[in-house]
């Protein structure tokens, strides 16, 4: 096991230096360059050789292999550089959008885990009646529904039927967690719904094939009261799937609220991307393109993991 | 939608009440309707879909593109049936239109997604070895971040653009669709045909082409569909972000960036009719989805 583990942590090196090299050279090729669009807003006319001294100021000037030396050695010692656009540290600036989209994240895992575990499980116990249709089709809908959508209707209805906004800013939950939570349970919701579609369909399915195995059929046969046999029996085994499932969307879920976050006006990490690539703010986007890229790595290492632990029967060689 | 019973049924035995002439297409197709009522639908929403966007010049009450200066934010009813747009745009029209933009991106994307990453995976699978290592790390790096996140990486090289947004897609997908497509295409590789093919010394190219894709044709339609919905809403939302398809084209997403936020009080069928058109069109893929993959392959229910 822990061989498997250190095998599976030295292979998450050259993905991840592949990211890199890969996200620096589609960098090096988007059209424009930061300096450019700095001055485009200025509108005075800038002479050639004030945008060579900005680029030589940025480390541009360089040829391409030592500004990716250079970058990699600073991201060996976890030290990212400057934002090329604000000219501060992005650790820092990510530090201060990646606490909003954790907090999210988490949150919209538990709507999920809420609607989903019950939904499914009930679904699969119902097989075929009205309530495992209504589910079916509740999480389909899920899937159909555009999370900015939903979240657009969502803050709608909050104007139509209550007259209120949620706040527009954001203030840390240590802060004042009423104000916190009155921002952030929205978008919650509407990425939770989405993300539970998936967790309840793979619940249904599971808790299905569980409930056929031989250990279930003991269980009852011995006379178990049903409600053991679902929580203790076939529940417990059901939740492996799920547990992947949910972990994966996650990790998605860092980075992946783009839209979200748009329609919420919720400065995230997806917004900070959007902005950085705007910008060709190159330090930025490779800085949170190896961020996200890490955290979808790890987090499917992890749950790999906890799966071998939670699962006697899983060992991996 | 995960059925779990085994349905060896699927696609063969003709089915009972029809005439001998009846074509065979069309006894699959009726044999599917009466097992999957709902991927049925499904495929009779796309259907109509398909019709809309065909018929859009003769179905559309106004010009999708006309401003009308005189008529703005008009609620529904009258003229307007679903009313108008902060530019006076019938949102009626914009809609039927912008089935031909989701149409268009959906199909297009995710066939070509899925077709280069099929051929990536059969390659990959056949030749093995280092090949095979080198083709699923790189796969593995694309894979390794948001579809959005890389979708949003392609457009900012391309630019954005009906054309560009095809191609982030599709690059996006690609991989996925390599993936599962090798699993299937590793164990083609071992049968006795394909032993057959290459002991009679037909080359790669023919192996592959020939023996090996055919037989990858289950997974291959599976992600196929699967990928319809998911392209369709990846376009809405990159149009959203006002990174897909560029104004003034009739696009879903579009239609809910342009203002139907900010105006969403004072109009709110603006945001409310082109969300409900992605979520009906997203709706009727994913079902007929589901089914045909239940139907093909019951076990990859997983996907």
């Amino acid at each position: 096991m822990r061989r498997y583990i250190a095998t599976r942590l030295l292979l998450m090196v050259p993905t991840l230096l592949g990211v890199a090299i890969l996200i620096f050279i589609l960098m090096r090729v988007v059209p424009g360059d930061i300096v450019e669009l700095k001055y485009a807003g200025v509108g005075a006319y800038v002479s050639q050789e004030t945008l060579d001294k900005e680029r030589a100021l940025l480390g541009l000037d360089k040829p391409l292999w030592q500004q990716f030396l250079g970058w990699m050695w600073g991201v060996v010692r976890l030290d990212f550089g400057t934002s090329m656009w604000t000219g501060r540290p992005i650790t820092q600036e990510i530090a201060i959008r990646l606490q909003l989209s954790v907090q999210l994240a988490l949150m919209a895992t538990a709507v999920a885990v809420l609607l989903a575990i019950p939904l499914g499980t009930l679904a699969a116990l119902k097989q075929d009646t009205w309530v495992d249709y209504a589910v079916r089709v509740f999480s389909i809908a899920g899937l159909a529904m555009p999370s900015f959508w939903l979240g657009i209707l969502i803050i709608l209805g909050l104007l139509i039927f209550f007259r209120w906004l949620p706040p527009m800013f954001y203030t840390p939950i240590w802060v004042n967690p009423v104000e916190n939570l009155s921002q952030l349970i929205w978008p919650a919701l509407a990425v939770g719904y989405r993300y539970s579609a998936v967790a309840t369909r793979m619940t249904r399915s599971a808790v299905l094939e569980v409930l056929r195995e031989d250990y279930v059929r003991t269980a009852r046969a011995k006379g178990l009261w049903e409600k053991l046999v679902i929580t203790r029996h076939a529940m417990k085994n059901a939740m492996l799937p799920v547990l992947t499932v949910i972990g994966l969307e996650f990790a998605f879920l860092i980075g992946g609220l783009v839209v979200t976050e748009q329609v919420f006006n919720l400065n995230g990490i997806g917004m900070l991307f959007v902005e950085a690539i705007a910008r060709r703010d190159y330090t930025m986007t490779q800085s949170l393109i190896l961020l996200t890229a890490f955290v979808f790595i790890f987090v499917n290492f992890f749950v790999d993991i906890l799966y071998a632990w939670l699962d006697p029967r899983i060992r991996y060689g | 939608m995960a059925a779990t019973r085994p349905q060896p049924e699927a696609v063969a035995s003709p089915a009972p009440g029809l005439a001998l002439g009846t074509p065979r297409w069309l006894q699959a197709t009726l044999h599917f309707a009466r097992r999957k009522p709902l991927g049925a639908s499904g495929g009779a929403v796309i259907l109509l879909m398909g019709l809309v966007a065909l018929l859009a010049d003769l179905l559309a009450p106004h010009d999708p593109l006309a401003n009308d200066f005189l008529a703005m934010f008009q609620p529904p009813g009258g003229a307007y049936w679903l009313g108008t747009d902060a530019f006076g745009r019938d949102v009626l029209s914009r809609i039927i239109y912008g089935s031909r933009t989701a149409l268009l991106v959906g199909f297009t994307a995710s066939f070509s997604g899925a077709t280069v990453g099929a051929i990536i995976g059969v390659a990959s699978a056949y030749f093995g070895g280092k090949t095979d290592l080198i083709v699923q790390r790189f796969m593995d790096i694309l894979m390794s971040f948001p579809i959005i996140i890389l979708a949003l990486a392609v457009v900012a090289i391309l630019g954005i653009g009906t054309v560009n947004v095809i191609l982030a897609i599709s690059v996006s997908m690609m991989p996925r669709a390599a993936r599962v497509v090798r699993s299937s295409a590793l164990a083609i590789r071992e049968t006795p045909y394909v032993d057959a093919a290459r002991a009679l010394g037909f080359r790669p190219r023919r192996i592959i082409f020939r023996h090996m894709l055919p037989n990858v044709m289950a997974p291959y339609l599976i992600m196929l569909t699967a990928f319809l919905g998911q392209a369709i809403l990846l376009e809405a939302s990159l149009s959203f972000l006002g990174l897909g398809v560029a104004e003034p084209t009739p696009a879903w997403g579009l239609m809910l960036r342009g203002g139907a936020a900010e105006f969403a009080e004072r109009a709110p069928w603006m945001a409310l009719f082109p969300g409900l058109a992605i979520s009906a069109a997203v709706f009727a893929f994913n079902l007929f989805g589901d089914s045909l993959r239940d139907a093909l392959d019951p076990k990859l229910r997983t996907l």
